[in-house]
């Protein structure tokens, strides 16, 4: 389903991943095809074991899919060797995970730089921008700490800026509050919202509501399969003060 | 009971899970407990076969050496070298009953209760084939002596025409039974072979037996290339020339052997006192030719204890790698058995059970092994009495080998054990991974350098510990390495006598030790580079895993960790060749060391790097290619 | 409107209709603004004909409602200090829906799991519409507490949709 006025930054087409041999066979991601539009967030819900974040590794490049097609700004990826996935991630698709994986010995800013600097950039460059990505988080103040002494929130947020360095294409965020309390959860909310406003695409993979409402479109996966797929846009029918008990 | 079965089946299930691990494990603790039993037991071994031969031989207290008419010594003061000077008849005959004389009052001097000779000697040039060697040629009796009779190897005792050779010196010139051999041109047939107390086989001949006037020197032979063979009076009498005179020994025994010193402080004293006679023999305690006789061993074991000591120390350095390596699964098994109760002892032995379980079994065979292969170290080539078959055993050796297996074990895992057991139960239980460090330096620096290398110094920096193990390792490999070439530099002189063509029985044993020795340092140090890129590959994992989903390539990623590996070993590399030549001076003792040529060491650096490399690439190249998503999903688990 | 609310908001003083209607849209955000305006002035009308509430007329203008001031009776601070005690919680509405998809099952009006995905996707809906007017507001305001709570309880309402998703298609399975 594209939107009007666009070729969609990624396409997958009957897309598959499957575990195991033929009596064990497990059916992780079942004949799934999908498209994003440039500037859309696309969120996939579904209970724990329904493949969503298996399909977002396939998506990603993370992982090799055992049958399909899957293209990014029109170009075949399933294919790829894994030093061209390597170049594809660089270049093009920015990751946020559920535990985060920042450096337990590098500060935020070293963190965020360095994506830029494994794509060859010059240092100080990687610096300025990563400092700046940081500002963006509302993080500036935080540059020089180390994981150990940011809050789960501070952390998945300097996750996000380290996905924003080499100014990906996509991004793919996994669970992104799933190690986070209702407080942290917020400040990610706000930053994806943001992060909306200013154009970029955005796929995120969860199991909570909350995070889902954040998007623009909604897809239930169940055992490996899509059952369903929710217009978020364009406003609810019931008002806001029934819902708060201000009626009757 | 209960806890001891505890232990056991936890042990049990440890050694099951990780077999290819505890397998070379023993192998590593028992390399280095073979080669330290082999050098104990030949350490005992030195007194042991000469007392045999003296009993067998009857072997003299004190020997007495007679020259020709010279001053005692090849080349003493004002001497002319042997064989340029003409004597007269009268000359050599006046010297003939000097001698008699002297030797008639030794065989009377108190103290002595029983004596042989004197036996005419003559020293000539022998010849079999195309070897060329010194010999002292003495003249005996067929009738067995009353002191010194040397005891047969093989073939039969003095005849007409035939020769009996010093085992020792046989082996060298590469002669056997039936042989012809000349003697100054004269030919001989071999017919036996013997060992005798009386003298020092060959090479060391020299310490004692140097004074006749030998052809060293003009002719190019060395010292080293000097042996005994026995032949008939008439023989020996035959080979005398005008300027080439028969010297004479005595062999004297001692009412009290122990005090042989004592007797030789005194006589020599006296003849010192009388350069009027100038026939004063050169006298040699019995302690003396079996001390330098030990020189034998001694140079084995020489080579033999830093080898042992280099290969412990590897033992210890590829347990300790391997003991860094699974610290969470310790200090969560800490967790879990403090749990339930254990005493912080206990939980100290559960954790040692396995490696102290290990080090007992490898103890054991390295016992077996170096037990089995001292008698091919000690048999062939020592001029000594039979195969000192049992070099013992003793008790004290076996003791100290197991402890230093123990040792070996606990010393690389005691620190872990004891800081494991020693965090509280809650933190054992949620098994926090150990934390990297961070080298703000190291880590501001990387970022200038191209990936690979970026990656390499920062996982440098992660685990400084490991990085400083690695080093270490190496070093120890090289320092190996660098001794034997520096053996190689100064032996090869030694070795090959100026292509004479004969072996110094010596340097080839040592050289074939050294062989055996290298091989072993070689496979110990294969090991330990295995088990250490093993473990810096699982180290690195995530932090890899976690890069490559950032965009770095497998190749980088492999790179990355290749170059960790080579940085920490370029100082271990560094360090040991000094280390190295100092470890040959020390084994050495004194002897001027030769360094090896530049080349040698420059081309063993590169090629130990370039082993670590590719031992490290292996694993490294193989993890790099697996996909990201499993192994991120695994170590958050 | 609830009256006990009403009632609440004059305790700290006295206060024309118009003042009430300041205090209320403040604290209410933009979920003030569906409010009806007129609302008040009839809950207010309630509680004084109940006698909680006395009404005061500004000297010497015309009846309009917005002139009269509004004050606490002794029995309306007495009906405040009463409901400030009580632990009551606003009523949860599930039987509704509950019984909506267990008579059209029984009677095969309808698919009951189109039903839950039907209102699963309202849900959605308003979820999203108040998560983005509580992100709007300042931090920590008294609004924003309020959509918060909002937000919250649709999501447990759609935890529990999800878990009637699941029962009614295992359901489907079973003769």
């Amino acid at each position: 389903m594209n939107e009007d006025g666009g070729a969609p930054v990624l396409r997958a087409q009957g897309l598959r991943k499957q575990f195991g041999s033929s009596d064990t066979l497990v059916r992780a991601v079942d004949d799934v095809s999908l498209a994003v539009a440039e500037g859309e967030t696309l969120a996939v819900m579904g209970p724990s074991g329904c493949g969503k974040s298996t399909l977002l590794h396939l998506l990603g490049g993370l992982d090799r899919p055992s049958g399909g097609e899957l293209y990014l700004a029109g170009q075949r990826i399933d294919q790829l060797s894994e030093r061209g996935l390597a170049r594809l991630r660089r270049r093009a698709v920015g990751f946020v995970f559920q535990a985060f994986h920042l450096m337990d010995e590098l500060t935020a800013v070293e963190n965020v730089e360095l994506p830029a600097l494994l794509a060859g950039a010059a240092p100080r460059a990687a610096r300025r921008r990563a400092a700046g990505l940081l500002e963006q988080v509302g993080l500036a103040d935080r540059a020089g700490f180390l994981p150990s002494a940011l809050s789960g929130g501070q952390r998945q947020r300097v996750a996000v800026a380290r996905a924003l360095a080499n100014d990906p294409l996509v991004i793919l965020a996994d669970e992104p509050a799933g190690n986070l309390d209702s407080e942290a959860t917020l400040d990610v909310l706000r930053l994806f919202d943001t992060l909306h406003t200013a154009g970029q695409t955005l796929v995120v993979v969860t199991h909570d509501s909350r995070i889902a409402a954040t998007a623009d479109r909604l897809i239930t996966m169940r055992d490996g399969a899509f059952v369903d797929e929710t217009r978020l846009t364009g406003g609810s029918g019931g008002s806001l003060g029934a819902l708060a008990g201000l009626e009757g | 009971m209960g806890r001891t079965l505890l232990i056991g089946r936890l042990t049990a299930r440890d050694l099951r899970r990780r077999p290819t691990q505890a397998a070379l494990l023993l192998l590593a603790i028992t390399a280095a407990t073979a080669v330290l039993t082999l050098g104990l037991v030949l350490h005992g071994v030195t007194n042991h076969p000469y007392q045999q031969t003296r009993g067998a031989t009857r072997g003299p207290d004190v020997v007495a050496q007679f020259s020709g008419p010279v001053t005692p010594g090849p080349f003493g003061p004002g001497s002319p070298p042997p064989g340029q000077v003409k004597y007269s008849p009268q000359a050599i005959a006046a010297n003939a009953r000097r001698v008699r004389i002297v030797a008639s009052e030794l065989i009377h001097a108190a103290g002595v209760t029983g004596h042989s000779g004197l036996y005419p000697v003559a020293s000539a040039v022998a010849q079999a084939g195309r070897r060329l060697a010194a010999v002292v040629a003495e003249g005996r009796d067929q009738t067995a002596a009353a002191v010194d009779q040397p005891k047969l190897a093989s073939g039969h005792w003095v005849s007409a025409g035939g020769i009996v050779l010093e085992r020792t010196y046989a082996d060298a010139l590469r002669v056997r039974l039936g042989d012809r051999i000349t003697l100054n041109g004269r030919p001989f047939r071999v017919v036996g072979t013997a060992v005798t107390a009386a003298s020092v086989p060959m090479p060391n001949m020299c310490y004692s037996s140097c004074d006749y006037g030998l052809p060293f020197g003009p002719r190019g032979i060395s010292p080293r290339h000097l042996g005994l063979a026995w032949i008939t009076r008439a023989g020996a009498q035959a080979l005398a020339t005008p300027s080439d005179p028969l010297g004479y020994v005595l062999n004297l025994k001692l009412s009290d052997p122990a005090r042989a010193q004592a007797f030789v402080n005194r006589y020599g004293h006296q003849f010192a006192q009388n350069p009027a006679t100038s026939a004063a023999p050169s006298l040699t305690t019995w302690q003396d030719i079996r001390n330098v006789d030990g020189l034998l061993i001694r140079d084995e074991t020489a080579v033999l204890s830093p080898g042992a000591w280099v290969a412990s120390l590897l033992a210890i350095g590829t347990l300790a790698v391997l003991a860094g390596g699974r610290m969470s699964e310790r200090i969560r098994r800490v967790g879990l058995l403090k749990a339930v109760g254990a005493t912080p002892g206990l939980v100290t032995l559960a954790l040692m059970a396995e490696n102290l379980i290990l080090a007992l079994a490898a103890a054991s065979a390295g016992l077996a092994i170096g037990r089995l292969a001292a008698p091919l170290i000690t048999s062939p080539g020592a001029g000594l009495v039979g195969a000192p078959g049992a070099p013992s055993l003793t008790l004290p050796i076996a003791g100290l080998v197991v402890g230093v297996a123990l040792a070996v074990a606990m010393a690389a895992t005691l620190w872990p054990a004891i800081r494991a057991a020693r965090t509280s139960t809650v933190s054992a239980l949620a098994a926090p991974v150990r934390r990297p460090r961070r080298r703000a330096g190291l880590i501001r620096l990387s970022r200038h350098v191209p990936v690979p290398l970026l990656f390499g110094l920062r996982l440098v920096a992660r685990r400084p510990r490991r990085a400083l193990l690695s080093a270490a390792c190496i070093a120890i490999t090289m320092t190996g390495v660098v001794a034997v070439l520096a053996f190689h530099a100064t032996a090869d002189e030694k070795l090959y006598g100026g292509g004479t063509g004969i072996t110094d029985p010596v340097m080839a044993r040592d050289t074939q030790m050294l062989l055996v020795l290298t091989v072993v340092l070689l496979a110990l140090s294969g090991i330990n580079a295995v088990f250490t890129a093993w473990a810096t590959v699982l180290d690195a994992r995530q932090a890899a895993a976690v890069a490559r989903a950032l965009g770095a390539s497998p190749e980088q990623v492999t790179a990355g960790v290749v170059a960790a590996q080579v940085l920490s070993a370029i100082p271990g590399v560094l360090a040991g060749i000094p280390l190295g030549i100092a470890l040959f001076s020390v084994a050495n003792s004194g002897s001027i060391t030769t360094v090896p040529p530049a080349w040698w060491l420059v081309l063993t650096a590169f090629g130990t790097l370039l082993a670590v490399a590719a031992l490290t690439a292996i694993p490294a190249s193989i993890g790099a290619r697996q996909p990201v998503a499993g192994i991120l999903q695994s170590e958050t688990a | 409107m609830q009256q006990e609310v009403v009632l609440a908001m004059l305790a700290k003083e006295p206060s024309h209709g118009y003042e009430l209607r300041a205090r209320l849209g403040e604290a209410l955000g933009p979920l003030g603004d569906a409010m009806n305006a007129g609302q008040i002035y009839v809950t207010l009308t309630r509680l004084e004909k109940a006698g909680l509430v006395s009404v005061e007329h500004a000297a010497g203008l015309p009846d309009r409602p917005d002139r009269k001031v509004y004050a606490l009776t002794p029995a309306g601070q007495q009906r405040v200090a009463d409901w400030l005690a009580e632990v009551s919680w606003p009523r949860p509405d599930l039987a509704e829906f509950h019984l909506k998809l267990v008579a059209a099952a029984a009677a095969r009006l309808a698919d009951p799991l189109s039903i839950v995905d039907a209102q699963r996707r309202e849900l959605l809906r308003r979820l999203r519409d108040a998560q983005r007017a509580a992100l709007a507001e300042p931090a920590r305001s008294d609004a924003a507490l309020l959509l918060e709570g909002i937000v919250l309880r649709l999501q447990a309402d759609l935890r529990w949709l999800e878990a009637c998703e699941r029962n009614w298609t295992t359901r489907k399975g079973r003769p």
